[in-house]
């Protein structure tokens, strides 16, 4: 139990401004934003240096003092929140690990502080004439500890790849309080075991990301964004291995909604219209960008979108002709989430299959989620590009919210047993946190859990960091 | 009824301006370009005039560089039947664009020149009217509403403190503003189409317009940086502060 000598030390160590026992304060750190999960702590620790983290994690090394890191709060799967199911822990906040941030153009890296949001690391880069290509709703307050931890997604996955394809050197502050330092932009260096990649989606099981070292990109300055109306995933599929193809491999995005989700977007969300007179099954949003002017693109994908419409593969469709228009389109697609709250009861998927796979997949989740939970509303949405889909199931007109969330184990297991059948993952992008640990002992090889558990226990044999994720 | 609307490329309403390292203007380069938010409202209500059967024909026209075909595309895009650039590489004063367009109204002879009250890069607010001055036609600038009635047009402005209703004898020159409506989206199928749709390319020479430039500019300078703020403890501390500065 932490008591007021503990309390005591971390205030002498981190000053006023780096503590707070104040509930009120402490609360929006303990509650995911959604309410699904509500936990509790004693302390929050907002360090402001490396050095303040080693000290902290020092003192609870040697107190047995449990911590969980938090970054944004922006997680879905309770792995930022203290406190749960019992546990006496302190929260480790990064929001005042925010100063450094260093673009190396020529180097087309940058290095940042981890409590440093993602959206101003991509404006930084901007100002350089380069991309930090990761993009996801969250990106105004989630941050780089957090996206590293969590090796997050987003929409740019298929071109750019996940944060650990774009995370080139970290430096943290391990269980016993030292510190691993690998803050190299290096693009090759094989020595040994790749130890900052354990940290990456390690979900801050293994110590607390400080620091950080990202690729960039040359900035997207022609962008071409379409909203195509289609009958079937099939031939979304059909559209994004021909889009690959025709416009030289610069599909940077490849979405796909329902018609369904579109229409909840479309009722509960002000200022919002479907740019398509048609009404049509799905809807893909697709951008190709390239960092140069390059009119052979524009005339090769005017060709693309001829062909696709001859076919019928694009039953209808819209180009951004402003980016107010561009923002418009991915106000639809971002929305998705918020608007399927004002529906109702929604159970929730955030899985992966092969991207050849995805349409058999949702057929055969469709028809299996009709024949256990008869006039549920499946509205699985997402990256198609990458393979995957947030397989969401909306409660059935006008039933109980309560009784049909009361369905979330059973429908989950129904369709991560369909994922682990379709060679896919039951968590693409989310991670495990609190919320899948049993799916993920359920499911994972016991070869794969007892190297993660090894790896566990090598590097925090006293189970401080985190102790609620993954296992 | 035939309506003639004149559009502009500018940079993008979206894109965060810089000045240029040499105080000389804004950076054009590499920076996404579209059609003028004001000019649109305008080709959306030609073809909202033409869908409700007032108008037959639309003609989009620009005067500006080669890539302003995207614009006229554009428009084209939303429905409007034909386009005329009139190209010309380097600044489009006011003046001289409307004289531009005096002269081909003298050719086109439309009923009805429907264009934004302004267009972002400039903020000028000047063509419309100089127009209509040169044309002899009436002006009603500002619409927010525009109502075709037998031989004339009622046009609601936007004006300090209100609207006002204006009846016009046509042919006459209009200007949008924000309220008149929201733009289309452009269609595949129309994007499609519009590519057939024919663009005229012409040069100022062929109107006998001079575009020499009337205005030098002399410097371009971003607005001030805000500075940042100081956080205080208390009222007393926030009063004496103000104090200090001066401004209580």
């Amino acid at each position: 139990m932490l008591d007021q000598r503990h309390i005591d030390a971390f205030t002498d160590m981190l000053g006023a401004k780096g503590t707070t026992i104040d509930q009120e304060a402490i609360y929006p750190h303990v509650r995911e934003w959604r309410d699904k999960f509500i936990g509790k702590a004693p302390i929050l620790l907002m360090p402001s240096s490396t050095e303040d983290v080693r000290n902290i994690v020092r003192y609870c090394d040697e107190h047995h003092i449990a911590i969980v890191p938090q970054g944004g709060n922006t997680g879905l799967v309770g792995g930022g929140i203290a406190g749960l199911e019992g546990r006496n822990e302190v929260i480790l906040s990064t929001k005042r690990l925010n100063k450094h941030i260093s673009v190396d153009a020529e180097d087309f890296s940058v290095t940042v502080d981890a409590g440093v949001t993602v959206s101003a690391i991509q404006s930084a880069a901007a100002e350089h004439g380069l991309l930090f290509p990761l993009s996801l709703a969250s990106e105004g307050s989630c941050t780089a500890g957090g996206i590293v931890s969590t090796n997050a997604g987003g929409v740019h996955v298929i071109r750019y790849g996940t944060t650990r394809a774009l995370t080139l050197g970290l430096e943290a502050v391990l269980p016993n309080g030292e510190v691993f330092s690998d803050l190299s932009s290096l693009r090759k260096d094989n020595t040994g075991y790749a130890l900052n990649q354990l940290l990456i989606g390690a979900e801050g099981t293994l110590g607390v990301i400080t620091r950080i070292t990202f690729k960039l990109y040359p900035a997207e300055m022609q962008k071409h964004t379409f909203w195509l109306g289609v009958n079937t995933p099939q031939d979304a599929l059909s559209l994004f291995s021909s889009a690959r193809t025709a416009s030289g491999d610069r599909v940077s995005v490849f979405e796909i909604l329902p018609h369904t989700g579109l229409e909840f977007v479309l009722e509960h969300i002000e200022g919002t219209q479907n740019p398509l007179d048609t009404a049509c099954n799905w809807y893909v949003l697709m951008e190709v960008a390239t960092s140069a002017a390059d009119k052979l693109l524009t005339e090769s994908m005017d060709d693309w979108v001829a062909k696709a419409f001859e076919q019928g593969l694009i039953k209808d469709g819209a180009v951004a002709q402003s980016e107010t228009q561009t923002s418009a389109f991915w106000k639809l697609r971002e929305s998705m989430s918020e608007a399927q709250k004002y529906v109702g009861g929604s159970i929730k998927h955030d899985i992966s299959v092969p991207v050849s796979k995805i349409p058999a997949f949702i057929e055969e989740a469709t028809a299996l989620l009709a024949e256990h939970f008869p006039s549920c509303r499946p509205t699985p949405f997402g990256h198609l590009g990458d393979g995957n889909l947030h397989f969401n199931v909306m409660q059935p007109e006008g039933a109980d919210k309560a009784e049909y969330l009361a369905n979330w184990e059973e429908m989950n297991r129904l369709i991560h047993d369909l994922t682990i059948k379709y060679g896919g993952s039951i968590s693409a992008e989310h991670g495990i946190g609190t919320l899948k640990r049993e799916e993920l002992a359920r499911t994972k090889s016991n070869t794969a859990l007892s190297m993660m558990k090894a790896i566990k226990q090598a590097i925090d044999p006293k189970g401080i960091m985190n102790p609620g994720s993954l296992f | 009824m035939k309506i003639m609307v004149p559009v502009k490329r500018v940079v993008d309403y979206n894109v965060k301006v810089r000045v240029k390292s040499d105080n000389t203007g804004v950076e054009l380069a590499n920076v996404k370009m579209s059609m003028n938010p004001f000019d649109e409202i305008a080709v959306e209500e030609a073809i909202r005039l033409k869908e409700a059967g007032k108008a037959e024909e639309i003609v989009v026209v620009s005067v500006g560089p080669k890539l302003a075909q995207e614009t006229i595309r554009t428009g084209l895009a939303m429905g409007a039947d034909r386009g005329i650039l009139v190209e010309h590489d380097g600044e489009t004063e006011p003046l001289a664009v409307a004289k531009t367009l005096k002269a081909i109204v003298t050719e086109e002879n439309p009923d009805i020149v429907l264009l934004g009250k302004q267009a972002i890069d400039g903020d000028n607010n000047q063509t419309g009217q100089m127009l209509a001055q040169l044309l002899g036609w009436p002006q009603g600038t500002f619409a927010s509403e525009v109502a075709p009635e037998d031989g004339s047009l009622s046009v609601t402005r936007e004006i300090d403190g209100g609207l006002e209703t204006v009846k016009l004898n046509l042919p006459a020159v209009v200007t949008t503003d924000l309220r008149l409506n929201e733009p289309r989206y452009a269609s595949l199928p129309n994007i499609m189409k519009a590519k057939r749709k024919p663009i005229d390319m012409k040069t100022p020479a062929d109107y006998g317009v001079d575009m020499g430039t009337r205005l030098t500019v002399l410097k371009v300078e971003e607005p001030p940086q805000r500075e940042a703020g100081i956080m205080v403890e208390s009222v007393e501390d926030l009063v004496s502060k103000l104090k200090e500065k001066g401004v209580i």
